[in-house]
């Protein structure tokens, strides 16, 4: 189930929200355990049976890690967490890397593995990364085993982040699992967080994502290299806001059950550098990496060399880990790249050339990587790639380049605007006072409006699907 | 946030999808959905078959979402929404100007159309008598002056040239016929088919093609039968700020015997169906709407009879042809898989006319019919 859809909204929040302020206080944690298989089955039906495979193993070897160490068994609790990471591993890797490599390798002759045609278990890229997390914290120490299955099962189904992140660590969240408030307060700050994160979705992710989808059905010789400019930018636009959007659906439901969840994204697009975009585009995503394999790699505590591969692996990790091809581990080696010219490089000059100069830098490069994202057939995205600059032997515009651009000129630059944070700014100047009355009127305005986009929404693609 | 204002906003919330979900619950089941023209999703049969295969659950998401409290109000907001953000289209329809509606057409495969313009080739060597292929424009080729600026759509014309050139057909050149008229009401602005005007200069198109007299406009006496028809544009591109249209007629229903296979049996018809005007989809005043095959006959004629591979688009233009043809056979192929060439054979037909307009011709999969 995804969450711009009327079933979610109206049947499913609806009903799990009763059931769950109903209900006595202990109960709430089966009440979400039992929404969240149910949310997951609705979609994937049979894969279900990952939710209690993984639950079940992640359990046991948690508590297998926390028996060792307190017997002092090193030994034991390295290989029961050994034995965890490669089972979720193996579940990733079969399930999304499988019919990749077999296909690769018999593109290259090699026959041994065969294409198995297997449909990808949405959301499985950002499970299998959080109960990962949950057996290394309990080695770590950073967290203690959890006792209750169905607590644990909680925390591997928890369905407002469970297919589309943030991903949580076990530590950030083990506790709130056991024992969490519920408040008034927090229930409606989670309602505004909702509707933030619908209206991104909805009215402008969505929007701009049909502006993209016309130029990406283009052919090369329809193109033109402004409109393939525009394409990109409206593809800049629906990523950001569609996975930004998702993750601020994520934290307000989780906040409505009562759940604090790190924010994920930090305006991303007004980042001076390629290394501070990387700081505030999908952080939960970085710091996972950070933490279960950079630093344990060895991070840049170590030789030069070193260092550069621990950050090479990283990024190829990061990049393969959005999808199944080959455009997405070029993607990760291209922000590789940026990344050292960066740091040995790019930086100090940045730094003191003028903010505009960082800004356009930043963005001049995040654009070309969305093309590399956004397009996974090599051939097509390499002619793509020559209309943007100038080498398709394309005009520089046309009548359909005009007409997109009257079309979506307001959304683009709603767009534009929302991507910085003034409009918070502003929020935060008026007074209190002020502040209700704009709030109010601007949730109970979202909701008539992203309720008629979610019953008239012939068009509402989920990204992730890859992922 | 103050303990009162989170009391609002969550009362605010809670009582909207609250509400929304009890009351829509408790609706009663609509059959038809007359603002969009189309029939909602029945409730999802459980099944362990329909779970299983997800068939349930997409059913189950489309029946939500069209039996939901006030779908119309919402259907109509979205679009209010796309026009205040400066958009020029919703759902595919453009907001032209001079109040119309006109569908994107987007551009054909060549390979299908390579593909069908075969059936239409073995349609010709398949009978003895002549066969004539007819495309008819839509209305964003003849009215592209009134599409938003630049508004991408295909180049009819051109690919209707390139087919004429290729086939073993003789052709029907509707474009000629109906591109000089283009300031006079020839399209609905709410629908996407032709009016009766539309219609009248076609059929000369087809007399002219067939070497027959022309008819002429000042002989008929034109009837408005209805000034409230919301056509199929209207309906998909959820535009409610538009006024609607009014269907004419010219041609007298008089004289002319019209048998309707609407259900596998012949019943007795006639041109106009009265009972259509009540209804939302009243462009089925004409002929009754869709049927498996259609004959009309005009007493007292001694005109050629014609077997007419159709669209909707020839079911207003059929009052025109009986002035020059004893007998209009209409064959749907969509609906008619029997073979063309034993109908032909079968029935003492004169001639073929294939007669489509650019965009079913372009999207249609049933046109192998037309090679059996």
């Amino acid at each position: 189930m995804v969450f711009s859809t009327p079933i979610f909204m109206f049947y499913f929040l609806a009903l799990t929200l009763f059931l769950y302020y109903i209900v006595p206080r202990k109960g709430r944690n089966v009440v979400v355990l039992c929404a969240s298989l149910f949310f997951y089955w609705w979609g994937e039906r049979a894969y279900v049976a990952i939710m209690f495979l993984s639950t079940a193993i992640d359990y046991t070897h948690g508590l297998l890690v926390e028996r060792c160490k307190a017997r002092g068994n090193d030994r034991g609790a390295k290989l029961a967490v050994t034995s965890s990471i490669v089972f979720n591993l193996a579940l990733l890797c079969f399930f999304k890397y499988w019919d990749f490599i077999a296909g690769s390798l018999q593109s290259v002759g090699l026959t041994f593995m065969p294409v198995l045609g297997i449909h990808l278990p949405i959301g499985i890229s950002f499970y299998t990364f959080q109960t990962m997390s949950y057996t290394i914290d309990v080695y770590r120490g950073d967290a203690r085993a959890q006792r209750s299955i169905l607590n644990f099962g909680t925390f591997v189904t928890l369905f407002p982040q469970l297919i589309a992140g943030p991903i949580i660590k076990y530590k950030d969240l083990g506790d709130q699992i056991d024992r969490r408030t519920c408040s008034t307060e927090k229930f409606a700050s989670g309602v505004q967080i909702l509707m933030v994160g619908l209206g991104k979705k909805l009215l402008i992710a969505n929007n701009v994502g049909m502006l993209w989808d016309s130029y990406k059905a283009m052919a090369p010789s329809e193109l033109t290299v402004a409109g393939a400019w525009l394409g990109v930018l409206a593809f800049t636009f629906q990523i950001y806001f569609d996975f930004s959007g998702y993750s601020d659906m994520a934290i307000g439901l989780g906040r409505m059950l009562g759940f604090e969840f790190l924010p994920n994204f930090n305006y991303p697009y007004i980042s001076k550098s390629i290394t501070e975009f990387w700081r505030r585009w999908h952080i939960s995503l970085s710091t996972w990496f950070r933490e279960y394999l950079y630093i344990p790699l060895g991070g840049n505590r170590c030789s030069r060399p070193r260092w550069m591969f621990n950050l090479f692996v990283v990024w190829a990790a990061t990049g393969i880990w959005h999808g199944a091809s080959w455009n997405f581990l070029c993607w990760g080696l291209y922000f590789f790249a940026l990344l050292m010219a960066e740091k040995f490089l790019l930086l100090k000059p940045l730094e003191r050339a003028p903010a505009l100069v960082g800004h356009v830098y930043t963005m001049f490069f995040v654009m070309v990587s969305w093309a590399i994202f956004a397009i996974e057939d090599f051939p097509h995205l390499g002619s793509y790639l020559k209309v943007m600059f100038g080498l398709g032997g394309v005009p520089l515009a046309d009548g359909a380049f005009g007409y997109y651009l009257l079309c979506y000129l307001p959304i683009l630059c709603a767009a534009a605007l929302a991507s910085t944070p003034l409009g918070t700014a502003l929020y935060h100047r008026l007074g209190a006072r002020t502040q209700q009355i704009v709030c109010t009127v601007l949730v109970a305005a979202g909701l008539l409006v992203c309720t008629a986009y979610l019953v008239d929404g012939t068009y509402n693609p989920f990204l992730y699907s890859n992922f | 946030m103050s303990k009162k204002f989170s009391v609002l906003l969550t009362v605010l919330f809670c009582a909207f999808i609250g509400s929304m979900s009890v009351i829509s619950l408790l609706l009663p089941d609509k059959d038809f959905l007359p603002l969009e023209n189309r029939y909602p999703q029945k409730p999802p049969k459980l099944s362990a078959e329909s779970l299983s295969s997800g068939k349930f659950m997409e059913e189950a998401e489309d029946y939500v979402s069209d039996h939901i409290l006030g779908r119309d109000f919402w259907v109509a907001a979205k679009a209010w929404s796309e026009r205040l953000s400066g958009k020029k289209e919703n759902n595919g329809v453009y907001f032209a100007a001079q109040d119309t509606l006109i569908n994107r057409v987007d551009p054909p495969d060549p390979a299908k159309l390579d593909k069908d313009m075969g059936y239409v080739d073995a349609l010709v060597g398949n009978v003895s008598v002549p066969v004539y292929f007819g495309l008819i424009p839509s209305a964003a080729e003849i009215w592209g002056d009134r599409l938003p600026e630049g508004a991408p759509t295909a180049a009819e014309q051109s690919i209707i040239d390139q087919l004429y050139f290729s086939t073993g057909a003789s052709t029907i050149d509707m474009y000629g016929a109906l591109a000089p008229h283009k300031d006079e009401d020839i399209y609905y602005r709410t629908d996407h088919h032709w009016t009766s005007l539309g219609a009248f200069y076609g059929a000369n198109a087809i007399f002219e093609a067939l070497g027959l007299d022309p008819i002429d406009l000042n002989d008929y006496r034109k009837t408005t039968v209805t000034g409230q028809f919301n056509g199929t544009l209207f309906s998909t591109s959820g535009v409610r700020w538009l006024p609607p249209d009014q269907i004419d007629t010219y041609v007298p229903d008089q004289g002319i015997k019209v048998t309707s296979w609407f259900k596998g049996v012949p019943e007795e018809g006639s041109l106009y169906a009265d009972r259509w005007l009540a209804e939302k989809d009243k462009y089925s005043y004409f002929l009754g709407g869709r049927q498996t095959l259609c004959v009309v006959e005009k007493e007292d004629s001694d005109g050629p009879s014609v077997l007419l591979i159709r669209d909707s688009y020839s079911d207003s233009l059929t009052p025109f042809l009986t002035e020059r043809f004893s007998q209009v056979h209409l064959f749907d192929p969509r609906d008619n898989l029997t073979s063309v060439k034993n109908y032909v054979e079968d029935n003492g037909i004169d001639l073929v006319i294939v007669l489509y307009s650019f965009a079913n011709f372009s999207t249609d999969q049933n046109l192998f019919v037309l090679a059996r």
